[in-house]
């Protein structure tokens, strides 16, 4: 039986070598297919007998070599994916959000305590706000970590445009479907496009509400109607008692969406359409 | 297996992650490494010089380059692109690792490069786990040993581990024999050491 191996081909007649050259030999072992049925590992000796290598030390460089260039070119491959970036963008802007909170929240404890005559009761003071009034009011240290949230938040809502508009690029229907946003959210959670593109609708109903899938499927517990599709406005919008339905319609519309845009990669107006209309019916109370 | 002490070590250039060293010997903790923690519950199975072993779900190389300090040759194959890019600095140092990127599912994708091993080490977080070790059962010589390091909760979240196990030491008994079974508490939760021989 033929055995085609990194280093050659293999059969009764003896060996026939494919070269030392490693940049060849990994060009010619990507395109190696292997039946498993009449497989037969190799026997390193063959590569010497062949003239290939003079010992196990240099057989085993060669094959690193070759080896170690097939996957340098395969990392390249997997992050040529366009989804690539905008996961590690969207992630970043969640881990942004989370750190302005923290340190908006300690500033505003530690103002109190300078300023004690200060409340936010009845006052319309998100914590959005307070990184200006605490600019204005302090001085020293907390004035500096003051500036710097205010600096976060500017980063923050350029980075948020930015993921906005990669992602109406990269899944330009499901964009469309829920905004580009919520659009990215749903690919950092699925992992990426090719990802999401074969969840079923019901996955990415749920997606971001793991702890209370699971906590139901242990038993006890209702079901989650939404995880992250939950931002999208027709959901959260949405009367309760239709809710569930929108985000089942929503989700089923999004996974179609999804494959769109993975196989196809451009906009499906008469899809779009079709689906608006029909997550629309869905929000309609009987 | 050398230890100093009741600390696991292996010999070998140190400073692959940061890990201690111990009178020029580099500690394997049981905490990061399954492998290290089943000789520490009083694994058997030894890893000798002379030793040809496919490792199957890589990751960043630290177990890996571990195994490597005892053995001759490692076959080191890793599917996920991030790790890799970690593991292929960990094989440039360490001369008897070989770094392949390719699916543990699909070993047509590496068998152009195998030869025969005495053993065949398998951590992937994959649903099919058995399945997998199965497939790479024509790369191990007869008489040689199938580490399963069997991670339940990625067979199934909802079911007891216990009863994966038990699923898991029968499929595996229809081609092998299964000689050690021992879960990994308290380093490892929910993950169990199955090793094996191939007969023959």
């Amino acid at each position: 039986m033929l055995q085609r191996y990194w280093f050659g081909d293999v059969d009764e007649q003896g060996c026939r070598s494919a070269g030392t050259d490693p940049a060849a030999l990994a060009k010619r072992a990507a395109t190696l297919r292997t039946g498993m049925e009449s497989y037969v590992p190799i026997e390193w000796e063959i590569a010497r007998d062949c003239g290939v290598v003079q010992d196990r030390e240099g057989y085993i460089d060669l094959l690193r070599a070759v080896c170690t260039t097939l996957a340098r070119e395969k990392i390249a491959v997997a992050y040529q994916g366009r989804d690539v970036e905008l996961l590690q963008m969207v992630r970043m802007l969640d881990e942004l959000d989370n750190v302005i909170n923290l340190l908006s929240e300690r500033a505003a404890e530690w103002y109190q305590v300078t300023n004690p005559a200060f409340s936010r009761k009845y006052r319309y003071l998100p914590a959005k706000k307070m990184p200006g009034i605490i600019r204005k009011g302090a001085r020293g240290g907390l004035s500096d970590i003051a500036d710097e949230i205010d600096r976060l938040a500017g980063v923050r809502s350029r980075l948020m445009r930015e993921v906005s508009a990669r992602a109406g690029g990269v899944m330009p229907n499901v964009s469309a479907l829920i905004g580009g946003l919520v659009a990215a959210r749903l690919l950092s959670r699925a992992g990426g496009l090719s990802a999401l593109a074969r969840m079923p609708g019901s996955t990415i109903q749920v997606l971001g509400s793991e702890q209370a899938l699971f906590s139901h499927l242990r038993g006890g517990t209702p079901p989650p109607k939404h995880g992250i599709i939950f931002q999208h406005r027709r959901v959260h919008n949405a009367p309760r008692e239709v809710r569930g339905r929108v985000a089942r319609v929503l989700a089923a519309k999004l996974a179609i969406a999804a494959r769109l845009d993975y196989y196809r990669g451009v906009l499906a107006p008469e899809f779009l359409d079709d689906a608006q209309k029909r997550i629309d019916e869905a929000g309609v109370v009987a | 297996m050398i230890r100093i002490g009741n600390v696991l070590v292996s010999p070998g250039e140190g400073g692959v992650y940061g890990e201690r060293m111990l009178e020029g010997y580099r500690v394997w903790d049981p905490y990061r490494s399954k492998f290290a923690a089943y000789y520490l519950l009083g694994g058997e199975l030894e890893l000798t010089p002379g030793m040809r072993v496919l490792y199957l779900g890589a990751a960043n190389g630290t177990t890996v380059s571990h195994v490597a300090d005892y053995v001759e040759t490692i076959y080191a194959v890793e599917f996920a692109p991030r790790p890799m890019q970690d593991l292929l600095e960990v094989a440039r140092r360490r001369k008897k690792i070989v770094p392949i990127m390719a699916d543990a599912n699909q070993p047509y994708g590496y068998a152009p490069f195998m030869e025969a091993v005495d053993l065949v080490y398998q951590d992937v977080a994959q649903p099919n786990q058995v399945e997998i070790a199965e497939k790479n059962l024509v790369f191990l010589k007869p008489g040689g040993y199938l580490v399963l390091m069997l991670k339940t909760r990625s067979v199934d979240v909802r079911r007891d581990p216990a009863d994966v196990v038990a699923e898991a030491r029968e499929g595996l008994s229809q081609h092998l024999d299964v000689v050690d079974l021992r879960w990994l508490e308290p380093y490892h939760h929910d993950h169990a050491a199955i090793v094996c021989t191939r007969r023959g």
